[in-house]
């Protein structure tokens, strides 16, 4: 086809990515916005092993070329992640937006990037020399820009099986659909024999980058929620000294208030 | 170089012209298919909308490489259907069209849901039709022509 | 229900959702140049020179020195220009228009000229605005006696935004010349005959050279009034110079940045109260007019003389003007002014009743005009006036009054609820005496051999059903099976002008044209002849001539009313506030057909309240609008007010049709005060004085209150 390849395989499209310059075509919701002059397309949306929901012993592993609607339809797909799914946008851009795309344009907006951020997920790349696995808070190296070579393709999402149970997931948007998020957040909570194992706290479309500090986190992980309640207001303050946000549709300081809101409620959920 | 082949409204058709060109473009100027509406370009009104393998789409969001093969449904093919009769019955009814220009992409939309969900509460036709923006009618009258097409044309779907 | 009322399949419903209406932009390219505008990208310069790329052949670089006639659009005044003149006066001014066979050519050789301006100072804040393009003032009673016998005194600034009419289809017209000479211009339009005068002016000829046609018509809301006699005069200016048929499809982005909008409003209030009862009111109106007049004396006319809202005031003053910025012109859009000052009125009245202790539906009651009461330009409210009897039914829909008294009470945790009300009316027709003395509406109908009826009259439906509605009437009067009567889209060549699409006039006053016009065909009746009846606009007798010089007497023959209530939650973690429900009683006369009306409340209604709430749009320091996509201007989705409810009360008109009166616009008018007066309640009754109120908004008040 003119200006556009057809990858049947991945072996085949990791060879196209490798010799033609090309920009990688998942759903096209984004892509076809920008509507760039002059570029070729690889079409990703028929490679077989791009379009599969695996399950592994450790992991939920999405196909980079999962349509939003197909990972909603998955029993196997985390609820957290189906909450985000739910809220995106609309039937018919569900229907086209994929976990790939999604995570490949760069944006700190992007739902499921957000979940995957807070889940501590992974991504798989691969090139045709090889692959290799990356966290998905590393994989995103500033604005729009990603630990992403030229000759690599995003394969797969990984998920953990398991510890996204308990969670809270919140998306701010400017309506009740059709939404890009202004604010969103999600946070997963763990703890074991009475000890916080995992209090992971995510938050997107609110600066360059999904926003998640870890430091900040271990100061509650080990401790009981008791021991968490004396220790919030020194973790709050914490989160609010470090983050600084960006303005977009809405304003720096309104993101900054709902990002402290949210993370107190999700506190708050888990009894801290 | 080949075209791109798909099936546009139950014709074998084959394009020869750029991968990267957006469908709605393509199904307006060159198949003459102009019930297919540009309301944004964007993919926030859905009045492009598009069926293509039986699965909703926003036309403006999809480029022409990624239907080779696929089948290609608008308004023109779809309106030769039972399915089309019944939600057509149900919106004169209602007086759901107003100036019009969402309705064969919000049609389509509700082909969409009843064909997944024969039987939808309002709440999810809502959430159904919730891409396809209509400045005209508030969509009470939409969401109560739906409702009346899933009752009415029950086995269609 | 009466036998009109009751709904038929409208006769425009099967070929829109078939797909095979034809709107502007689905006529076959063949042979059409197609036009791209080059707007001006600063607010205010000279423009000194534009560098053209070299034009390919059957290419066309078109700009005001094509213009063979005048190259000002009439519209009120004449003060918009065609193309440029020399300078521009606003981010989006069209300077030229390239046109050619190829769309993708011809935007490359838009986007490739280079435009040299001498920057110029802009107009662009309506606080220090000093071009005033209207003023009025109007009043009547004591009020300076009012304001020092008072025992106390209110004094208030309300503000709102634009908000942008959003019809799906964005505005293009398209014109081909005609092989006897005429230039024939056609396309997204309500109102032939203003396209018409406007275009014979661009070409300097008479009524005979320029026809004019409405396509079918994606959505107007206002948008379309004056807008496409702009475009209209572009296209055919640039066809006349191509020597072919030229169409320009404005873009998305284009129609939201440029064109006319809901002009932005400060309202001050300042009110007199003695004894618990309101004695004066001294508003202030001031409206954001962009940089041309185009309808903004009419849009503020139509504010002003709505301002004291529905409610006695003994002792009035108003002072209206409209002024120049660097922006966009506004122009018609629902409600016209309207929504601007009721708002303004209904949470002024609210803020005092609360003041005061007072329920505020209390004592809005207390202050409600009656039929025979004087109006605020001393005309008088000739009919029954029967906002008690709906707001009873509002009560009894949602429970209003002890939900009310619910939410009053403090509340706890993360979602917080409110619920407000608001009264309001919508002057039906044209302000003032335009009917009588500008529109002077003729309609006809002509009767075929066969029997079939068709219906002449210049009125576009867009949308809002009149190809339907008028049938029905004149079906009615004859006895006719609704399929024998028809009426087609307007074309100025084959019918008479029976005024414009707009000022929710069209049923009531052309409606009532052809209901007398089918009555008088019957009583002639001649089966197997050609027939013709000719209709023309009588003023009703009861009417106080309106003098426009004073603002003295009846601004509308009567008027259509409506009372809102809107429930919501605010979640005061972020913000978000999420409607619950919105209820609406409306009065306009007896619906020509039941589905007809309800779809233009329900669609006003939601349109009202993304006013009040997600539809925001500003511009920057250098006058440029941000939100000009669908991603950046929120509408309403089928989503975000799932229960919506309409009722309808019925007062009938005796001037209109079986009763109808003027309906299209109200449903938009009262949504915003009543929205607002819901999420007060939800913020623990704090006085709050703009709309749209976002979540920001919300967190920013609760911030200030938390300290």
């Amino acid at each position: 086809m003119v200006n556009g390849y057809a990858a049947a395989s991945l072996r085949e499209a990791l060879e196209i990515r490798a010799s033609r310059d090309v920009v990688p075509y998942a759903g096209g919701t984004d892509l076809m916005i920008e509507n760039r002059k002059g570029v070729r397309y690889l079409f990703l949306n028929k490679v077989p092993e791009l379009k599969a929901v695996a399950v592994d012993d450790r992991y939920v592993r999405i196909g980079a070329a999962v349509t939003f609607t197909e990972a909603l339809a998955c029993p196997d797909v985390p609820r957290l992640m189906k909450e985000a799914l739910s809220r995106i946008a609309a039937p018919a851009i569900r229907n086209a937006g994929t976990f790939g795309g999604n995570l490949g344009n760069g944006s700190a907006k992007a739902d499921t990037a957000l979940i995957e951020v807070a889940a501590d997920g992974k991504v798989c790349l691969a090139s045709a020399e090889g692959g290799r696995v990356v966290d998905v808070d590393k994989f995103y190296l500033g604005r729009k820009k990603l630990d992403l070579a030229d000759n690599e393709l995003i394969t797969e999402i990984l998920l953990p099986k398991k510890g996204l149970e308990q969670y809270s997931y919140e998306k701010v948007g400017g309506r009740e659909a059709l939404a890009i998020s202004r604010v969103s957040f999600a946070g997963v909570f763990a703890a074991e024999n009475g000890k916080i194992t995992n209090i992971a706290a995510a938050f997107g479309a609110v600066a360059d980058t999904i926003l998640r500090y870890k430091d900040i986190e271990a100061m509650l992980l080990g401790k009981t929620v008791q021991e968490a309640k004396g220790l919030k207001a020194d973790y709050l303050n914490a989160y609010a000294q470090r983050m600084t946000l960006t303005r977009g549709r809405v304003s720096a300081e309104y993101r900054k208030r709902v990002c402290m809101n949210l993370l107190n409620g999700f506190l708050t959920k888990f009894g801290i | 170089m080949d075209g791109i082949r798909f099936t546009l409204n139950g014709t074998e058709v084959t394009y020869g012209g750029n991968a990267t060109d957006r469908l709605l473009d393509v199904l307006r100027d060159s198949y003459h298919c102009t019930s297919v509406k540009c309301g944004c370009k964007e993919g926030e009104c859905g009045a492009c909308a598009a069926l293509i393998d039986g699965v909703l789409y926003n036309s403006c969001c999809v480029a022409l490489g990624a239907v080779s093969g696929a089948s290609v449904v608008t308004m023109e093919g779809f309106r030769e259907t039972e399915r089309f009769t019944a939600l057509e019955k149900a919106f004169g009814e209602f007086s759901a069209v107003q100036c019009g220009f969402c309705i064969p992409g919000m049609t389509l939309a509700a082909e969409a849901l009843l064909s997944k969900n024969p039987h939808p509460t309002e709440e999810e036709i809502r959430e159904g039709l919730s891409g396809n923006l209509c400045r005209c009618t508030g969509y009470n009258a939409i969401v109560n022509a739906v409702a009346n097409a899933a009752r009415e044309g029950d086995g269609l779907w | 229900m009466e036998k009109i009322t009751r709904s038929v399949v409208k006769k425009d419903h099967a070929p829109k959702i078939s797909g095979h209406s034809v709107y502007v932009a689905d006529y076959p390219a063949e042979g059409v140049l197609c036009g791209k505008l080059l707007h001006a990208n600063i607010a205010r310069a000279k423009v000194l020179r534009v560098e053209t790329p070299e034009l390919p052949e059957g290419y066309f670089y078109v700009d005001a020195k094509d213009v063979p006639g005048d190259n000002n659009v009439n519209i009120v005044l004449d003060d918009t220009p065609v193309y440029c003149r020399g300078t521009v006066e606003y981010i989006g001014e069209p300077i030229a228009m390239l046109c050619g066979p190829d769309e993708a050519v011809v935007t490359r050789l838009r986007d490739a000229c280079k435009v040299e301006y001498e920057e110029l100072e802009p107009a662009l804040d309506l606080r220090k605005a000093t071009e005033t393009f209207f003023d009025y003032r109007f009043g009547h009673g004591d009020v300076d006696k009012a304001f020092s016998e008072a025992d106390r005194v209110y004094d208030e600034e309300f503000e709102t935004g634009y908000q942008e009419q959003a019809y799906l289809e964005t505005q293009g017209m398209m014109a081909e010349p005609e092989e006897n000479g005429r230039m024939f211009v056609h396309g997204s339009s309500q109102c032939v005959y203003y396209i018409h005068g406007a275009v014979m002016r661009a070409l300097g000829c008479g009524p005979d050279g320029v026809r004019v046609l409405q396509d079918v018509t994606g959505g107007g809301f206002g948008g379309k009034e004056d807008f496409p006699s702009i475009l209209g005069c572009q296209v055919a200016v640039a066809a006349r110079k191509c020597g072919k048929a030229v169409r320009c499809v404005l873009d998305r982005r284009e129609d939201m940045e440029y064109t006319s909008k809901r002009h932005p409003s400060l309202c001050r209030y300042k009110v007199a109260v003695r004894d618990g009862k309101v004695t004066a009111m001294d508003i202030d109106v001031t409206l954001n007019a962009g940089a041309y007049s185009t309808l903004s004396a009419v849009v503020l006319q139509r504010g002003i003389i709505a301002a004291p809202g529905v409610y006695n005031v003994p002792n009035l003053r108003v002072h209206g003007r409209a002024l120049k910025t660097n922006t966009a012109p506004c122009g018609a859009f629902r409600g016209f002014g309207a929504p601007q000052t009721f708002f303004a009125v209904e949470m002024m009245m609210d803020h005092i009743a609360r003041d005061l202790g007072v329920e505020p539906l209390s004592f809005k009651e207390a202050h409600l005009v009656r039929q025979g009461d004087f109006t605020s330009t001393c005309g008088r409210y000739h009919f029954p006036v029967p906002l008690p009897a709906m707001i009873d039914k509002i009560d009894k829909a949602c429970d209003y009054r002890k939900k009310r008294a619910e939410y009053a009470k403090p509340q706890t945790g993360r979602y917080r609820r409110g619920i407000g009300m608001s009264l309001c009316f919508h002057g039906a027709g044209f302000t003032g005496s335009g009917e009588r003395d500008l529109i002077k509406a003729v309609a006809k109908l002509r009767k075929y051999r066969d029997g079939t009826v068709e219906i002449l009259a210049s009125n576009g439906d867009i949308g809002q059903g009149v190809r339907t509605t008028f049938p029905k009437i004149v079906a009615h009067e004859l006895n006719l099976p609704l399929d024998k009567v028809y009426y087609q889209h307007p074309d100025t060549a084959r019918v008479p002008d029976s005024g414009p699409t707009v000022a929710s006039r069209s049923l009531m006053v052309v409606g009532e044209l052809l209901r007398r016009a089918a009555i008088r065909l019957r009583e002639q009746w001649a089966d197997g002849e050609e027939q013709e009846v000719e209709e023309r606009f009588k003023e009703p007798d009861f009417i106080i001539p309106f003098h426009i010089d004073k603002f003295e007497g009846d601004a509308y023959p009567t008027y259509a009313w409506a009372v809102n209530a809107i429930e919501l939650e605010i979640d005061t973690y972020t913000g978000v506030a999420k409607a619950l429900g919105a209820y609406g009683a409306f009065d306009v006369g007896t619906p020509v057909d039941y589905n007809v009306v309800m779809g233009q409340m329900e669609g006003g209604f939601l349109q009202g309240i993304g006013y009040a709430s997600m539809e925001q749009m500003n511009y920057d320091d250098k006058g440029r609008i941000r939100n000009n996509s669908f991603s950046d201007y929120l509408i309403p989705t089928a989503k975000d007010v799932p229960n919506l409810y309409c009722t309808l009360h019925v007062e009938k008109y005796p001037d209109g049709p079986y009763g109808a009166k003027g309906a299209g616009e109200l449903p938009l008018v009262g949504a915003p005060g009543a929205y607002l007066s819901a999420v007060e309640q939800a913020l623990d009754g704090v006085a709050l004085h703009h709309v749209p109120f976002t979540a920001e908004d919300t967190l920013s008040v609760m911030t200030k209150e938390a300290v």
